[in-house]
């Protein structure tokens, strides 16, 4: 077991330093970052939300956008080069399982991310902090009450939002396992995202009345298969507080999320060791 | 069966999982008031799609209303009222939105339906009567909804009864709104003197009478100059109401 969980933090080990001197994860750091800051030259654009909200979004969105891309292409690059350059055939040819190989591509990727998240996220706390010292000064001079964020909301979200590419990123493993090209699992994993991503469309169409069963057993088995990735969008909610989170609710979609990213890892090791490289 | 086996377990975890996302979602979904809402289903091919896919929906919903602007130029009633529930749709928190969506259709549309069915000298003053009507109530409709969403509520109560009174002339509703306004605790100065106006012009002279003493006595003056024109319409309300002198609110040592 040791030796196995050796092999495995091994292969993350080296996926995650090449992931994080490719320039596709430089350039869209940059970007995400570009954005983050841009919000607060870009707030004269807003027109009546709260500034701290606009601010907010504008970071949330790039994070979201750049973090989605990330999650799908560079995990598919990083398992495809391997198997490109033949260099998966000298691995595996020593004493490591396919699915101990497929496991470290999956952890690597996913730290790639967390690092990503977190500078992101950082950035935007910062951002949001000094708006929010400038609107308190401002507030308190007009006898208003200031907006304000949740710090221990904006570590909330990046854990949900580390969790949702976690889940993109086991999606995108299965597809790879599965496909003969990169194109064609960047393709049907970016499909899965946004399918995921609106998921709760079946979820609420299933949960009403309808006479005919296959319409039914359809979205009951669609609801099943495909990961509800809205359920992690709570920004607003955790970090600007517009609405309350129902007590335990984040850790159920936290389960949710373990739960996808086990059965989705599982499926691509399945699919993994039939596979011919 | 022992090679189907790793298969059924990806079966049953994959439908745990569902079963798990099933749960949890219907206990977040309330805190995800912008998605899920029928006005964004005629404007999923605008572009909303991005901004309910999520994170920068504030920024898509800017770019809705400037858009609308450009409909509202053109005096195109569904592109323009399509973005601007568009625009309130993504970003239900924002008072703006909601106000000016309602003022636009309860005071603009109108009049282009008037213009379209070729102009005030042609159409009936009845039938221009009754499109005021129809429309001051979609624009009250929208402020209504507004007010389940947006954090500040006052500004829309306020466009609401100056909606009421001036498209509905349903003095009493406008009195209504004006009422739930002056009780706010960022009420503008105004609102309840519009209130007992409205509330005497519909009828309820001793009612309106009653209530703006009220409001003047407990919010009014103990503050700044103590709001001597309320008093003077106050006064003058009194006399109207023929109130004895011991009914009536005692004499201020400021007044004249």
């Amino acid at each position: 077991m040791n030796a196995s969980l050796r092999r495995t933090l091994w292969i993350s080990r080296v996926t995650f330093l090449e992931a994080v001197r490719q320039r596709f994860f430089a350039f869209l750091l940059v970007l995400g970052a570009a954005m983050v800051l841009s919000s607060v030259s870009l707030r004269v654009f807003d027109f009546g939300h709260g500034e701290l909200k606009f601010i907010a979004d504008f970071g949330f969105g790039g994070m979201f956008f750049f973090g989605s891309v990330l999650a799908v292409v560079m995990t598919a690059q990083l398992f495809f080069s391997e198997i490109d350059n033949k260099t998966a055939l000298t691995l595996l040819a020593k004493p490591l399982s396919r699915a101990e190989f497929l496991l470290g591509k999956f952890f690597g990727a996913w730290a790639v991310l967390g690092v990503f998240l977190v500078v992101l996220a950082g950035l935007q706390g910062l951002v949001l902090w000094a708006r929010e010292q400038e609107l308190i000064a401002m507030a308190e001079q007009s006898g208003k009450i200031p907006a304000t964020f949740s710090v221990l909301g904006l570590g909330q979200l990046v854990l949900m939002q580390w969790l949702r590419l976690g889940v993109v990123i086991a999606i995108v493993l299965a597809i790879s396992a599965l496909a003969r090209t990169f194109l064609f699992a960047v393709v049907v994993g970016s499909l899965a995202v946004v399918a995921g991503q609106l998921q709760w469309i079946a979820q609420d169409a299933f949960l009403r009345p309808t006479d005919s069963q296959a319409y039914a057993a359809f979205l009951w088995v669609s609801t099943r298969l495909i990961p509800n990735l809205q359920q992690f969008n709570l920004a607003d909610a955790l970090v600007l507080g517009s609405a309350a989170v129902e007590e335990g609710a984040l850790i159920a979609v936290g389960f949710s999320g373990l739960a996808y990213l086990v059965a989705y890892l599982t499926l691509g090791a399945l699919i993994f060791r039939r596979r011919e490289i | 069966m022992r090679r189907l086996a790793p298969w059924l377990l990806v079966g049953v975890l994959v439908l745990g999982a569902g079963s798990l996302a099933e749960s949890s979602w219907r206990r977040v979904r309330p805190s995800i008031p912008e998605i899920g809402r029928k006005e964004l289903e005629p404007t999923l091919g605008q572009g909303v799609l991005l901004g309910v896919l999520g994170g920068l929906r504030t920024v898509v919903a800017d770019i809705a209303w400037i858009r609308s602007y450009v409909f509202w130029e053109r005096r195109d009633r569904p592109g323009c009222e399509t973005l601007m529930r568009t625009a309130c749709t993504l970003d239900p928190h924002a008072r703006y939105f909601w106000e000016n969506a309602g003022l636009r259709i309860g005071l603009d549309m109108a009049h282009w339906e008037i213009r379209r069915r070729g102009g005030y000298a042609k159409v009936p003053a009845e039938t221009q009567e009754r499109l005021f009507r129809q429309y001051g109530r979609r624009g009250l409709d929208v402020l209504e909804e507004g007010m389940a969403y947006a954090r500040n509520r006052t500004a829309l109560l306020l466009a609401a009864g100056f909606l009421a009174e001036g498209k509905l002339k349903d003095l009493r509703l406008a009195a209504d709104y004006y009422r739930k306004a002056a009780d706010a605790p960022d009420a503008p100065w105004y609102a309840a003197r519009i209130c007992a106006d409205f509330d005497w012009g519909a009828g309820r002279k001793a009612e309106a009478y009653r209530w703006y003493r009220n409001y003047w006595e407990t919010r009014m003056r103990s503050k700044e100059d103590g709001f001597p024109e309320d008093l003077i319409r106050l006064r003058s309300m009194e006399s109207e109401l023929r109130l004895g002198l011991l009914q009536r609110i005692p004499r201020q040592s400021w007044e004249r």
